[in-house]
């Protein structure tokens, strides 16, 4: 992690720029609007945020596919 | 309209009130006795006519009426300017530079058309009140429903090089309607009036700003008119000329927002007679405002031009969408409104409105028509300019995504909101305590480390939440671990704050909110993702100091009765050295003489070896890293390698070196190639032979790197720690006894073995291998445990790392967390 300036601080939702002075953080912070706070809550909802990796690593195979379900 | 009861008059060039003259002349000449009792029906219900005469509507009409008659000749193009005056008596006077009203006799009535048109109620008689509702309304009922309400009224007229005069009382002519002199400006008609204040009460002052603000709109509504006020109460004065028209309009109302489109959007066309004018543009805001007018009059309501509108902007944009491919699903109309500023205008012959105030049109052709004109010129509009396009279906898209959202929140929280703290979700194991700062929750990783926890926790104040990451594998190609959707309520139920803006963290029900999960790579994921979430929705959490992470130990060590856990391989190296250095000697050479060392000085020698052991698997990605960390090992440095004879010397020492530790591969050979970049030479093993793993180049670069200078520094400590041959006598040797070893990898593997000897080391995979009680007694005690505090103060470098994690792109992110996430120090900054 190279130490970057508060300029370069970005909504994660639009990607436009987020108030947050040092110390000081809004009340929808790290959005820049409580917009995109939701529009990021509607994502989790949806299940969209994930963490992949290829199936050899995760330590099953194509034989463990449950789509839609949960792998034990 | 001064024309509307003239009977001489040419047809006159707009069209609204072509059609009306057409049957005014004889329906005047019918019945003109009629005419007058409207007058006296105007007084008798001056609502009826000019609007609530008690909350000043009616008392601003008087002006607009007059003021619209001087509009309509500007759109039938014979005047440029209105002057609009209040004098100091709350009088008004209105004047244009048109043609003047005609002022040739009336054939049959005997009397000047000006005089007809001041006092007679246009079509009055005609109608019944009922249709007048719809099709008349306030507006059109000519200048006389003005005169009628007036106690006093004043009518100049220049026209033909004269000036006529008359003058009225409530509605009545007072003086003769005459010539008083000459004139060589052009024509014009100039009316002031004084509202009759036994007809208006309550509020009988005019309001500059109501009149500026209408006649403004009247100015954009018509480009090229200018129309001035003046108020001699005060003073104050403007004067509006918009040569843009409706897109000026656009432009002024989205001043100081930010704008989606950089250029309004206008256009116009005709279909059907109907005259149809739109400018639009969006801001980034979130409202919609639309402004309606028809044949110039505001319609508050709307009605079927707003629909037409409407219908066809949703049409477009989304057809737009689809061919360009920009989006998948279909965007709904008000996704589309977001934001826009936009004013539609149109002229349509013979309007019909909801009710009298012109609120809202009803024509339904109108719809038709503006529905056409928007569909053809916004698509092509979108088509030639795709930026623009891609901009507004871009914002739209997030409207659209933010109203799901919004939805699937509200239905989250309402669905919980419903049960409250008598229902907190199942899976919750509460604690009694009530008081949050004394509430912990633990956020369980796994059912049966749950189970544990459960069992093992202190339940006075700790509670408890098993959550299970959701992997899903997608195409057969990866696993996608995700957090549940009911995973993400139950959580947000029993932190008890509510999300979103109903967020309040006076409701949070635990201080120590700790996220406990397996130390592999399956925890660390979820943790990420537990931690991602808790920063982007509670990152007051993070801010208070609410957030912490478990630290379950990873080995258990036992011996004999006594039992220890240790959260991490340092520890246990640490352990295992502390343990046996203090029993066990070894014997080397320092400086060509004997020497001994034991206890810590012992444990620190290992862990060189060990710390050089690590750096000569890095040197690996340097070929073989037994080949090159020997160069490391002899002590070659980098600038040593431009003399040719400090590199041969170091070469013989290599395979002396290499055949102690490895036989064989002391055998290699070396060739000596020049390297003209860096003005050195370099030495090249080829691989395969003598047993070289890999193709070994002992360069300037490799010589310089990192992990080369750290072994080279390493080995260099070592030596001066000791130097071989060692003898390790452990406890109980004789002195001159104990194992011998060639090298310091041997001595410490001989020493880790002997403190292994009596341990029973158990390694924890999971949480789940540890029963109810060693958990507590190594991760949830509070006299015992260990907890990391999640801090991030550098906002900037915490947004970062979540943002990689959580970003689109998948492979940046999964190097990402190989190199940083699953070492939590990088949030604990």
């Amino acid at each position: 992690m190279t130490a970057t300036s508060r300029s370069q601080l970005k909504c994660p939702t639009c990607r436009g720029p987020v108030e947050a002075a040092a110390g000081r953080r809004t009340k929808v912070f790290p959005f820049c609007s409580s917009r995109c706070q939701l529009i990021d809550l509607g994502r989790w909802i949806d299940e969209e945020f994930r963490i992949s990796e290829p199936a050899d690593q995760a330590g099953g195979g194509a034989e463990s596919v449950n789509p839609g379900g949960d792998r034990e | 309209m001064w024309y509307e009861a003239s009977l001489s008059e040419a047809p006159l060039q707009m069209a609204d009130t072509t059609v009306r003259s057409e049957t005014s002349e004889s329906d005047y000449n019918a019945d003109s006795i009629t005419v007058l009792k409207g007058l006296e029906g105007v007084r008798k219900r001056p609502g009826m006519y000019i609007g609530d005469t008690d909350d000043g509507t009616g008392l601003h009409h008087m002006v607009y009426e007059v003021v619209d008659n001087a509009v309509d000749e500007h759109l039938a193009g014979h005047c440029d300017h209105i002057d609009v005056t209040i004098h100091i008596d709350d009088s008004v006077t209105v004047s244009d530079n048109g043609r003047g009203i005609p002022v040739d006799m009336h054939p049959t009535e005997k009397v000047p058309a000006a005089q007809i048109v001041m006092t007679a109620l246009h079509a009055g008689a005609k109608f019944s009140q009922d249709s007048y509702k719809v099709s008349g309304g306030l507006h059109g009922v000519g200048v006389s429903a003005v005169n009628a309400l007036s106690d006093w009224l004043k009518l100049e007229i220049r026209r033909d090089g004269k000036v006529y005069y008359q003058e009225y009382e409530r509605g009545a002519p007072a003086t003769e309607f005459k010539a008083i002199g000459v004139t060589d400006r052009r024509g014009g008609t100039k009316i002031t009036f004084h509202p009759d204040s036994t007809i208006f009460k309550n509020v009988t002052q005019f309001s500059y700003e109501q009149l500026s603000q209408k006649l403004r709109e009247l100015a954009y509504l018509n480009s090229g008119l200018t129309i001035a006020i003046r108020d001699e109460r005060t003073d104050r004065h403007q004067e509006f000329l918009f040569a843009g028209g409706i897109a000026s309009f656009v432009a002024d109302l989205n001043t100081n927002k930010t704008v989606i489109n950089s250029e309004v959007i206008a256009f116009s066309d005709v279909r059907d007679g109907i005259t149809v004018d739109i400018a639009m543009q969006w801001n980034d805001g979130y409202s919609e405002q639309v402004t309606c007018f028809t044949n110039t009059i505001k319609n508050r309501d709307g009605g079927t031009h707003l629909t037409g509108f409407r219908q066809a902007l949703t049409r477009s944009c989304n057809t737009y969408a689809t061919n360009t491919k920009l989006l998948k699903d279909s965007l709904g109309g008000e996704d589309l409104r977001e934001g826009l500023i936009a004013v539609i205008s149109v002229k349509v012959p013979d309007p019909k409105y909801s009710n009298q105030a012109k609120d809202k049109l009803v024509s339904s052709e109108v719809a038709t028509a503006v529905s056409a004109v928007v569909t053809e010129k916004l698509q092509q509009y979108l088509e030639r300019h795709p930026k623009d396009a891609k901009q507004i279906i871009g914002k739209a898209s997030l409207a659209a995504k933010a109203r799901e959202a919004a939805r699937k929140a509200r239905e989250m929280v309402q669905r919980k909101g419903a049960l409250e703290m008598t229902s907190l979700p199942g899976k919750l194991a509460d604690c009694q305590e009530r008081d949050p700062s004394k509430c912990e929750l633990f956020i369980v990783e796994g059912e049966s480390a749950g189970g544990s926890a459960k069992q093992g926790r202190d339940r006075a104040f700790q509670a408890i939440l098993p959550l299970r990451g959701k992997i899903l594998n997608v195409e057969k190609a990866r696993f996608d671990k995700m957090l549940a959707s009911q995973e993400i309520a139950t959580l947000i139920t029993a932190l008890g704050t509510s999300v979103g803006d109903e967020k309040d963290f006076d409701k949070l029900r635990y201080h120590r909110i700790i996220v406990m999960t397996d130390a592999d790579v399956d925890g660390s994921h979820i943790r990420t993702l537990l931690l991602t979430f808790f920063f982007r929705h509670f990152n007051e959490l993070f801010e208070r100091g609410h957030i912490y992470i478990a630290q379950p130990p990873l080995y258990k060590i036992k011996k004999g009765k006594t039992e220890l856990y240790l959260k991490n391989e340092q520890a246990l190296e640490d352990y295992l050295l502390a343990a046996v250095c203090h029993d066990t000697r070894v014997v080397g050479q320092r400086g060509g003489v004997e020497a001994t060392i034991t206890g810590d000085e012992l444990a620190a020698f290992i862990r060189l070896v060990n710390q050089s052991r690590k750096m000569r698997l890095q040197l690996d990605k340097h070929g073989d890293g037994r080949v090159s960390g020997a160069f490391a090992e002899v002590g070659l440095k980098p600038d040593d390698l431009r003399d040719q004879a400090k590199l041969e010397d170091a070469i013989v020492r290599v395979k002396a070196e290499l055949t102690a530790r490895h036989g064989e591969l002391g055998g290699l050979e070396f060739e000596l190639r020049q390297d003209p970049e860096h003005g050195t030479w370099t030495a090249r093993a080829p691989s395969g032979l003598y047993g070289v793993r890999r193709e070994t180049i002992i360069s300037f670069e490799v010589a310089s790197s990192p992990e080369y200078h750290e072994l080279r520094r390493f080995m260099s400590d070592l030596r001066k720690a000791l130097e071989g041959p060692f003898r390790v006598i452990a406890k109980g040797d004789a002195d001159d006894g104990g194992a011998t070893a060639g090298s310091a990898d041997e001595v410490a593997i001989i020493v880790e073995e002997l403190g292994r000897k009596g341990l029973q080391i158990q390694r924890y995979k999971g949480l789940g291998e540890m029963n109810a009680e060693q958990l507590w007694e190594t991760t949830m005690d509070p006299e015992q445990r260990n907890l990391l505090q999640v801090r991030v103060d550098d906002v900037v470098e915490a947004d970062q790392i979540f943002t990689v994690l959580m970003g689109d792109l998948v492979e940046p992110r999964r190097e990402f967390i190989e190199d940083n996430a699953l070492n939590v120090r990088n949030l604990d900054v």
